[in-house]
Formats: structure tokens, C-alpha cells, sequence
């Protein structure tokens, strides 16, 4: 297949998002803007089993976070699902070292790493009126987040993970199948509160938003 | 609307999240080759419609997509309690011998 060329690009590319991001200020009460392409690896396994928590916090360097929390180190951020499974969000460019560090860890174990970097996409969602925004889009007690909690929710008719770092906004993991819909929903349920793609804050110690690779492109070739 | 206790999260969310996925304990025919055509239609299609205290099996869709045994009252919707389908099956058994 001589003209073959594969390539990455955001679930979210079809809003131009680059383009109408504007600097954040104050006036702003929601602001959302979305971290492209980043990596994200299922890690599934029974997390009761001392041997499985092993494997995962010496392949990935993270320890096993408790029911709905997440634990973030250098390789990112470590996301609970559900007794047997955990989300891994990390840079793209870190993916494969990763997958085959818990292949490797994994060996002779009933558990399983498996790359889903082109299911899913993470916005962040901030501003002062930021949690009255979620609460337009489902039925969870929002409010309730604190700092280090990761509820997997319904937002609108699609399912999402909402994760706080710090008071100042969530982040939303998201399918890409739904991102659109939830982008649609998003935008449109800020209307009354001078909502704004804005500029993503600078990534600082936020494990979330170091992830993303500097002047990230919302699409760019993948080497065959 | 009521509210659900996840027993793999441990947590109490509305029931938006979840999902119903019918009623609990129906024992697949012990010797599937030798089980007769009744035992089959048994099996597969005929259930119990209780008034009252009833065991039923709900999946928590949008958290952790486990599903877990609820004893729920089909009168007034009020749950006794919600379990991991291993925990709750002995409960059932007990309750279902007396």
C-alpha cells in the first residue's frame, strides 16, 4: 500500500479547538479546552491480588489507587475502575515503553495491558462556575469530588470519568465515540456562563497536563 | 428514581448509573445433555414476577460494570440490601431453604 499514510488526530478535531482558543480570564465562569492525543493503557487484573498490585506499581511506577481514587507519578496518572481494573493516562510518545514494561511484569499473572490510546480523550474543564456546568450534565452528587477522587459517571446520555487534581477544575476522560456529543453538550449547557475555549493553564506539577506534549497538533503523522 | 449501593464501589449513586439485568440465581440444568425441553423452557424463559421481596441482579453500567445481587421490594421499591453475587448467594440460599 504505497499511499498508505496513517495519522493521528483528535477525537475533538472536527471544532477547530486550536483556533478559538483565547487566553483565560476572570470573566470567563466555565472554560473548557480539550489535552489531544494523549496515551491511555487498560490495566486489567485482579487489584486485590498482592501479586497483580506488584506488577502494576513496578511496571508502571504508580501504586494501585483505592476504590474511585487516583494515584499520578512520572509516568502519569493511575485511574481506578473497578476491583479488576485500572486506567493508565500518560504522554503518547511514553505508550510502548509502558505496555511492554507491564508485559513483561505481567508475565505468568491473570492480567492484561492493553493500549487504547485511540478510544478515548480527556478535556479540562474549569472556572468558578465549573461544577454547576456538571451538574447540568448528570445526576452525581459533583459537589462531592474532592482533590485525588475519580467518579465514573453518566454525563448526559454517555458514560464519563471525572477526575479532580485541585479546586480549580475536573477533567473529564471521555470515549471518543461520544466526544462530539459531549463537546455539543458541554458548550452548550455553558451558554449562561461566558463559556470560552481557553487557553489550558501551564502544566506545572499537574499530572495531568505535563502530559501533554508541548504545541501539541490536533493531528500529525504516525510513523508506519 | 431510587438510589443503589454498589458493593464493588462502595458507593451509593443514583439509578441512572446502573442498569437491571433480571432476576438473580437461576441455576443453568446440571446436566445440559441429558436436561429435557421443559427443563430448558424452564430455564431460559420462565421467572418468578414476585410481589414483594425479591432477588434481582443489577449491573453498575456507568462505574465499575459489575453486576451484584439487590433484594428490593417490586411493592414499594425499598432495598434491603445489595451484595457481590458470591456473598449474596448464600443469603438467598438460606433465605430460600427456610
Amino acid at each position: 500500500m504505497p499511499n498508505f499514510q496513517p495519522y493521528l488526530q483528535s477525537p475533538l478535531v472536527n471544532f477547530n479547538l486550536p483556533a478559538l482558543t483565547v487566553p483565560a480570564d476572570a470573566s470567563q465562569k466555565v472554560r473548557a479546552n480539550e489535552l489531544p492525543l494523549l496515551g491511555y493503557i487498560v490495566l486489567r487484573g485482579d487489584l486485590s491480588d498482592a501479586a497483580v498490585a506488584q506488577a502494576i506499581s513496578q511496571a508502571t511506577g504508580l501504586a494501585v489507587p483505592a476504590a474511585s481514587r487516583f494515584s499520578s507519578g512520572e509516568a502519569g496518572v493511575l485511574i481506578w475502575q473497578s476491583p479488576d481494573e485500572c486506567l493508565l493516562i500518560t504522554a503518547r510518545a511514553a505508550v510502548p515503553a509502558l505496555l511492554a514494561a507491564c508485559g513483561k511484569h505481567f508475565d505468568g499473572l491473570f492480567a492484561q495491558a492493553v493500549d487504547n490510546s485511540g478510544g478515548l480523550t480527556t478535556v479540562y474543564l474549569s472556572g468558578v462556575e465549573h461544577v454547576t456546568l456538571l451538574r447540568h450534565l448528570g445526576v452525581y452528587d459533583f459537589e462531592s469530588i474532592e482533590a485525588g477522587d475519580a467518579a465514573s459517571t453518566v454525563l448526559g446520555k454517555a458514560g464519563g470519568l471525572v477526575c479532580r487534581v485541585d479546586g480549580d477544575g475536573v477533567f473529564l476522560v471521555i470515549r471518543r465515540s461520544f466526544a462530539d456529543y459531549l463537546w455539543l453538550l458541554i458548550t452548550k449547557a455553558a451558554i449562561p456562563y461566558r463559556f470560552a475555549v481557553a487557553k489550558l493553564p501551564s502544566a506545572g506539577k499537574s499530572p495531568f497536563l505535563r502530559l501533554v506534549d508541548a504545541g501539541s497538533p490536533s493531528k500529525r503523522p504516525v510513523a508506519a | 428514581m431510587f438510589q443503589i449501593h454498589c458493593p464493588h464501589c462502595g458507593a451509593t449513586r443514583e439509578e441512572e448509573e446502573f442498569s437491571y439485568a433480571g432476576e438473580a440465581y437461576i441455576p443453568r440444568p446440571a446436566n445440559p445433555e441429558e436436561a429435557t425441553e421443559a427443563e430448558w423452557g424452564d430455564y431460559l424463559f420462565m421467572r418468578k414476577n414476585t410481589r414483594g421481596w425479591f432477588w434481582e441482579q443489577w449491573q453498575h453500567t456507568a462505574g465499575c460494570r459489575k453486576v451484584f445481587a439487590v433484594k428490593r421490594n417490586t411493592v414499594s421499591y425499598e432495598i434491603a440490601g445489595t451484595w457481590t453475587l458470591a456473598a449474596g448467594k448464600e443469603l438467598y440460599l438460606k433465605e430460600s431453604e427456610a
